[in-house]
């Protein structure tokens, strides 16, 4: 039995109350005593393994912690409590256009988002074509970014992260974008990676998607871990759920 | 380097711990991961000069029209109004040296302070050692303020007769003290502003009241003998050491070895703690964002 992808043991991330409010003068000397109670827990110990090969969806209510778990998993994030551990090279699709600059080039953020993860220049030289080419958007790698529509971002953004040849994709809210073309071109993409080894860990409302993609799905709720299982089971247990109030 | 799904017995395992501080080894490796960031570092820095006036007709010029003009107006004030000369026959090229050496260090903390701040979706995604995004800030500075140097001898050979003489050879290690205290200043002012907004707004005032304090539009003739505050305040500034030390370089000025040597601590002070210091934190940054 090969280790798991991801080992997520124990983790806790609790964001203190100035991420929600800032501490002005005048709350810091009326609030003084309340500012211990104004902390917000993301995640409280938060378990499971990842194997390769899998694919592994998130879902849960706004606020659940799916982002902030995504983020911890990517490294990007250090947790207050427990450990994360990861084998192999994740690329992340967490937000729409990751680390892209709206004023450059399509050009220039496609180099901007390599470099950004790690590559010679030189080698995104080697990938430029292919990744514009896979992305269609030849004509308009030239403009700045402003003038492209969500779904070109997304394409732009799905392209490059595929070609960074990742062992692990983390994606969140990203696939449902774009028109249907990309989207079976996406899927073909990440079942390939699957078919290398590579695991996929989802984050998405889109249920039916959810169903469809992974083998198992863990239901988020207030940072905590309310059901973990195949994902029909338990998408279906979290669709019949009524909302509860983010945390 | 990406590996390959097929590689995946040789990709490193990474372990992330509640409340781990980088060891020994781990400064080692965040060294070498910082080597390997380098040319992100650079391009981002190159970016960020050209878009920075992008929109304006005279682009890059700005970089060095920016502390012209703002030479030009302390002329006015200080050199003119205020006669700040007082039989300084050098005081345009002491003031035009003053101003850009310290408008390195200005900019660079204001950009140093924006570095994190306006990358944030890089910083959420992807991780790299977040100290490139302070160095990329000091590059693009330091580039702007290199691209002022000729332009200090096309006025000051003229106004007053200076030309790089012997002692320009110590100006390289100049700006290598300097940049190094600035990159102290700027992880410094990054890591601070990440939680404290404030800092964004302090900055300038701290700036202006730093520029008055050190000798750049006032000749130091007129502190000197005074006592007191003012001059054990000139005696920890590091402006005095480092600007005597460019002066040294560009005027052909005799150095203050005690300033100098102030200034050195400051360099070695400011640019370690400044660096370590938003090192230890660059992993709660996210969470503020």
């Amino acid at each position: 039995m090969r280790p798991p992808a991801v080992s997520v043991s124990g983790v806790g991330v609790t964001y203190r109350s100035y991420v929600e409010r800032v501490p002005t003068v005048r709350r810091m000397v009326a609030r003084r005593r309340l500012r211990r109670s104004t902390k917000v827990v993301a995640l409280d110990d938060v378990s499971f393994d990842v194997d390769r090969g899998e694919t592994f969806g998130l879902v849960g209510d706004n606020g659940a912690g799916k982002s902030t778990l995504l983020r911890v998993i990517a490294r990007t994030m250090r947790p207050d409590r427990g450990t994360v551990t990861v084998r192999g090279e994740t690329s992340t699709l967490l937000q729409l256009g990751a680390g892209f600059n709206p004023e450059l080039s399509g050009r220039r953020n496609v180099y901007l988002s390599g470099l950004a993860h790690g590559l010679r220049r030189a080698e995104i030289t080697r990938l430029f074509d292919d990744i514009v080419d896979y992305a269609e958007l030849a004509e308009a790698i030239d403009r700045p970014l402003k003038s492209y529509s969500s779904g070109m971002l997304s394409r732009l953004a799905f392209s490059v992260s595929m070609h960074l040849l990742p062992d692990i994709l983390l994606l969140d809210e990203v696939l449902a974008v774009g028109d249907v073309g990309f989207r079976q071109k996406s899927l073909a993409a990440m079942r390939d990676l699957l078919a290398r080894g590579g695991t996929v860990i989802v984050a998405s409302h889109s249920l039916q998607m959810m169903v469809e993609m992974c083998d198992r799905v863990l239901w988020l709720e207030r940072g905590k871990v309310r059901e973990l299982g195949p994902a029909e089971p338990v998408v279906d247990a979290y669709g019949r759920a009524p909302p509860v109030a983010a945390g | 380097m990406p590996t390959t799904a097929d590689g995946i017995e040789s990709t490193s395992v990474a372990t992330v711990t509640a409340g781990e501080a980088p060891s020994l080894s781990g400064w080692r490796i965040y060294v070498r991961n910082l080597w390997r960031w380098r040319e992100f570092g650079w391009f981002l820095a190159m970016g960020n000069l050209k878009a920075r006036n992008a929109s304006t007709s005279l682009g890059l010029f700005w970089w060095v029209l920016n502390p012209l003009i703002m030479a030009a107006v302390y002329f006015l004030v200080f050199g003119v109004i205020f006669e700040g000369r007082r039989g300084d026959a050098d005081f345009l090229a002491w003031l035009l040296s003053g101003v850009f050496v310290f408008n390195f260090t200005a900019t660079t903390m204001t950009s140093g302070a924006n570095s994190i701040l306006a990358n944030r979706r890089l910083l959420v995604n992807i991780r790299f050692p977040r100290l490139v995004l302070p160095i990329s800030a000091v590059i693009e500075t330091g580039v702007g303020f290199i691209l002022s140097i000729p332009v200090y001898y096309v006025i000051a050979w003229p106004v007053n007769g200076v030309l790089p003489g012997r002692s320009i050879l110590w100006l390289p290690l100049a700006i290598g003290l300097h940049t190094v205290f600035n990159l102290g200043l700027a992880a410094f002012t990054a890591r601070l502003a990440v939680p404290f907004r404030d800092i964004n707004n302090l900055i300038p005032h701290i700036n202006r009241l730093w520029l008055y304090l050190s000798p750049i539009i006032w000749p130091l003739s007129l502190i000197e003998g005074r006592g007191g505050w003012l001059e054990q305040l000139a005696s920890i500034n590091p402006m005095f050491g480092l600007l005597s030390f460019y002066r040294m370089a560009l005027m052909g000025r005799e150095l203050d070895v005690s300033a100098f040597v102030t200034a050195l601590v400051w360099v070695l002070v400011i640019g370690a703690g400044g660096i370590i210091s938003f090192v230890r934190h660059e992993g709660n940054m996210v969470r503020h964002l």
